[in-house]
């Protein structure tokens, strides 16, 4: 075991507390839902970025590479000023929804390097410009801009012209829990001396100013200290901590309150505010800090000057440890981050396989550093939100919430995985079970409590609907939880030998709530049909399905169907894990199991002879219903038509070998409705080593879905599947309601349309989860086909593969999106030439929301690392495993690992079996 | 079921919600109490002692400032 195991060990058994401090701060407070308190609900141009300096949060805090505790109490993150911008960085700048031609975007370069999973050591990059950061310039800019031009990017302003740039590390080493080390390191990549002032700045959270918290904490400069400066931190909860700073630094104190006076227009009450040390800085307001060296924030500042080439060093220590005689910076400093270095490298040495390349390895690596990094503290209590806006739902005086009102019972205070804490700094659903998938790498125990948190009463509804996300809690997104968690289960039981069972119930119980919230509210017609909306996939459809359709009636959906029947797969995978020490969960068992069949083959036999399925193209469709009972598929090729796909799971009948009379039953019920039978896969043929398919295709739907799934003309990319049919960029849908055209067409890139903020994109781009599920419906169906089923991929190629390899083949391809080509280029940066080709950028991964459709470049929220980090888990997965070990384990194959050399060879050995 | 009529409290008396609004022409903040009076609040140390009715007219520009800001001046409710 080596020393980050022993940590997370230590932490899991609730031994030391090394997960107390992290990432946990967000990089965008600004424009949330939780600061909003408008009456319209408009959130971004409410509390803006140009607020935020001025203004003390109610919810959350935001900065620059900063850290907090896990109830953020105290935070800590750094600014920096260059003596030409009209404001200290203190905060990564980007444009609101309505600012970008895209939707909101960062504009800013930071980079995710390293983080252990105790976060005892992690190392993040901002790229400040030596010039003038110009902000009005983006503005204005892509203000003009329109849907079908390109986004208008930092590097195009040119300020990075001539490496007139900073590079600014952050390093985090903990010599203890509660004894973090601070590395700042500034590299001048121009070619004149450059000043710069690094201000590191401490701060409390204010929780005093809203009633409910009398003792206020505070900050206060001890004396004495020679040699460095230390600030001393008391705090009712968090107890007393000490912040020291090395050498020569001028600490700036003030208070984190609202500056009222530039806010409301109203006097301060104090004239120490939250931007008082923006004030001192950038306007030399000598009596905007406070004189007596106390307050709620504090900044200690160095001013340097750094030479072309050149690095500077600041060092701080945030510690539980009063100052003593021995020296705070000495040699235990560098020792301590040096070994906490060498410990992550040992660490990610036992988890990136030896099989890959270092130019792989590091894909996986900065992957997970931007999955660890992207934790946050996510703090909205809905109730007092609401009674805080005059909303309390239990006053006859209320008002309406614009959103939210039936989620007073949330309260959410927890540190929980974000898909990007710039772009999208608020927990997702789906998201969130997708990232429990990379994340388990890793920290498994972290990845079961993000799931555990999504199914407790402060989370989920009591009607038993999973929260969405805070712009309405009330969204409805794909069901994958039941999925994440027996995937989490299994990995954890294979890699103890024992699974968590009453983390197994408790989780079966309350996604039985969740189940019943989906039969009972999406399947309007009560005929196993499903309904759901959006789910996810934004502008997919060719109406917003999330609003009344201009047919009026309703749609048929392919995806809320399929999900539904994934929902009830892992259902039954969990009954039957379970069931095999209880008995009391065979007859859940059961149940799932007939409530699939249901599902599965509704989809094909529906809709007054409409079904889903389209017998001429060999695809499956949403199907429109209209008022006057007449049906319609609606002929749009897209990822909906291919999750269908996705719903399929192999079972070793184990459980029914144990419960023969469940084995009765469900023979009993297929006897008496062969028609369900005749509709879908058989679910009682038996497959390679007697194993049994849950599928809603048959082995001719199969085959007809991949021959157009692996078409490269269709969906099937260079770098992944595309989540529309490239057949639609000369064969558009159109669909004419009341007179008005509406219409899908291929868009590989950007969305030309403000369907859902416009800043996500459905028709054309490849997007990373639902290339997991792909992935994983493949493998399952290789498991229950063996190597004999083959199909030609790519389509019309000639080249022959089973279902491991074609698996193998997407991931690979995935993968290529981020990693160098043989011309040295990396995809996902397409043409942007600093980052192809500058040593200082090219190695330094974005994992974006979603990429190119046809030549992978990175589209959308650039960092969220998210569930486009489950990239590390498909690389990790190929590289362990072996179609033979697949064949061999089943269910369980892509958990165990096997040795780098044995893979191989079992490699080698299974392409010759299957070329046979 | 319960005599309705025996329930007097069955219907709470009206009352309104604090408030706090910001005169920006002024420069000042303005607190609606529990029975709906407004006043004006100067943006001082126990502000509330010090406190000036008022009586907003169709003219006055209120801009409400949202309830959580109600604390920082230490209202006696």
């Amino acid at each position: 075991m080596n020393a980050e195991q022993k940590r997370l060990e230590e932490s899991g058994e609730q031994k030391a507390p090394w997960k107390k401090w992290g990432p946990y701060l967000s990089e965008r407070q600004w424009g949330t839902v939780r600061e909003d308190y408008s009456e319209s609900g408009d959130a971004w141009n409410y509390f803006t970025h140009d607020q935020a300096r001025s203004r003390a949060y109610r919810w959350g805090e935001d900065g620059l590479a900063g850290i907090s505790d896990d109830q953020q109490r105290l935070c800590f993150a750094l600014a920096l000023w260059n003596g030409k911008d009209p404001i200290l960085k203190e905060r990564l700048f980007g444009l609101t929804n309505s600012e970008s031609n895209h939707g909101e975007d960062v504009k800013e370069y930071y980079f995710y390097l390293d983080s252990t999973p105790t976060h005892s050591y992690m190392k993040y990059l901002y790229k400040y410009p030596q010039a003038a950061y110009p902000y009005s310039k983006l503005v204005e800019t892509s203000r003009r801009r329109g849907r079908n031009e390109m986004e208008y990017e930092l590097l195009d302003t040119g300020v990075f012209d001539d490496n007139r740039y900073f590079d600014v590390f952050v390093e985090y080493a903990k010599a203890s829990p509660e004894d973090i080390l601070i590395q700042i390191s500034i590299h001048n990549r121009g070619t004149d001396p450059a000043e710069l002032n690094v201000l590191p700045t401490l701060w409390l959270r204010n929780l005093w100013s809203w009633g409910g918290h009398p003792d206020k904490p505070a900050l206060q400069q001890l004396a004495g200290a020679t040699g460095q400066c230390v600030v001393k931190a008391v705090d009712a909860k968090l107890g007393e901590r000490y912040f020291y700073c090395d050498g020569d630094a001028s600490l700036l104190f003030t208070e984190n309150e609202t500056n009222t006076q530039r806010i409301f227009g109203v006097p301060n009450r104090s004239s120490f505010v939250k931007d008082s040390i923006n004030d001192y800085i950038v306007h030399g307001q000598e009596g905007a800090v406070n004189p007596e060296r106390k307050g709620t924030k504090v900044a200690a500042q160095y001013r340097l000057t750094v030479n072309p080439g050149q690095c500077q060093v600041v060092r701080l220590r945030l510690s539980d440890v009063p100052p003593a005689s021995a020296s705070t910076f000495g040699s235990q400093f560098e020792e301590v981050l040096h070994a906490r270095r060498e410990e992550a490298d040992e660490f990610y040495k036992v988890i990136i396989p030896a099989s890959l390349n270092s130019d792989q390895g590091n894909v996986i690596r900065q992957a997970l550093a931007g999955m660890l990094l992207s934790k946050q503290f996510y703090n909205y209590d809905v109730d007092k939100w609401l009674e805080e806006r005059g909303c309390d739902p239990f006053k006859p005086t209320r008002k309406a919430a614009p959103r939210n009102d039936q989620w007073h019972h949330m309260y959410n205070g927890d540190v929980i995985s974000m898909p990007d804490k710039w772009e999208y700094p608020w927990y997702a659903a789906w998201d969130l079970a997708f990232h429990v998938i990379a994340l388990t790498l890793v920290d498994p125990d972290f990845g079961k409590d993000q799931l555990k948190l999504m199914l407790r009463e402060r989370y989920m509804h009591p009607n038993g609907q999973i929260p969405a996300y805070e712009w309405n809690f009330g969204d409805v997104n794909p069901p994958v939880h039941a999925w994440s968690t027996i995937f989490t289960y299994l990995l954890e039981k294979i890699q103890k030998g024992e699974g968590d069972r009453e983390w197994l119930k408790s989780s079966f119980q309350k996604l039985l709530l969740n189940f019943t919230w989906w039969v009972n509210r999406k399947d309007r017609s009560g005929r196993n049909v499903f309904e759901g909306g959006f789910l996810g996939l934004d502008n997919i459809g060719v109406f917003d399905r999330s609003a009344p359709l201009p047919t009026g009636g309703y749609l048929e959906q392919a995806d809320g169907t399929a999900w539904m029947a994934l929902f009830c797969e892992n259902m039954m995978q969990i009954a039957a894990e379970l069931a095999m020490t209880d008995p009391e969960y065979a007859d859940m068992g059961v149940k799932f199991i007939e409530h699939f069949l249901w599902i599965a083959s509704s989809m094909t036999h529906l809709g007054n002879d409409t079904g889903m399925w389209d017998e001429e193209d060999g695809f499956f469709y949403d199907v429109l219903c209209l008022p006057d009972g007449q049906t319609q598929r609606l002929k749009v090729r897209s990822m909906v038509g291919l999750l269908p796909f996705c719903a399929a799971t192999v079972f070793d009948g184990k459980v029914l070998a144990k419960y023969p009379e469940m084995q009765e039953r469900i023979r009993q019920f297929l006897q008496a409705r062969p028609e369900i039978r005749a509709a879908i896969h058989d679910p009682a043929k038996l497959g390679v080593a007697d194993r049994r398919l849950a599928s809603i295709l048959d082995e001719t739907k199969l085959r007809r879905v991949l021959a157009k799934m692996l078409d490269e003309n269709e969906f099937l990319s260079p770098y992944g599947l595309r989540s529309l049919s490239r057949y639609h960029a000369d064969h558009p849908y159109i669909f004419v309601a009341d007179g008005r055209e509406y219409r899908v067409s291929y868009l590989p890139a950007e969305s030309d349309t403000g369907m859902f903020g416009g800043n996500s994109n459905w028709r054309g781009p490849i997007w990373m989860p639902v290339n997991a599920l792909i992935i994983r419906a493949l493998l399952q169906y290789y498991t229950y086909f063996g190597n004999e089923f083959t199909v030609e991929c790519p389509t019309g190629s000639g080249r022959q593969m089973n279902l491991y390899q074609v698996a193998e083949e997407i991931s690979h391809r995935l993968a290529n999106i981020f990693l160098k080509g043989e011309d040295g280029r990396r995809p996902v940066y397409g043409g942007a030439r600093k980052f192809q080709e500058d040593p200082h950028w090219r190695d330094l991964i974005l994992f974006y929301e979603y990429f190119h459709g046809d030549n992978g470049a990175g589209l959308g929220a650039s960092h969220q690392t998210g569930w486009t980090g489950v990239i590390a888990r498909a690389m990790h997965l190929f590289a362990t495993s072996t179609a033979e070990e697949f064949l061999g384990l089943g269910a369980k194959a892509g958990i165990v690992k096997v040795e780098p050399a044995q893979k191989r060879r079992r490699t080698r050995a299974a392409k010759k079996e299957v070329a046979v | 079921m319960a005599n309705l009529s025996n329930g007097e409290n069955m219907i709470t008396a009206s009352k309104h919600l604090v408030a706090l609004f910001v005169d920006r022409f002024s420069r000042q903040w303005i607190v609606r109490d529990p029975e709906g009076r407004f006043w004006i609040v100067p943006s001082v140390e126990n502000g509330w002692d010090h406190r000036q009715s008022l009586y907003p007219t169709e003219e006055s520009a209120l801009e409400p400032v949202p309830g959580q800001y109600i604390y920082m001046l230490d209202l006696p409710f």
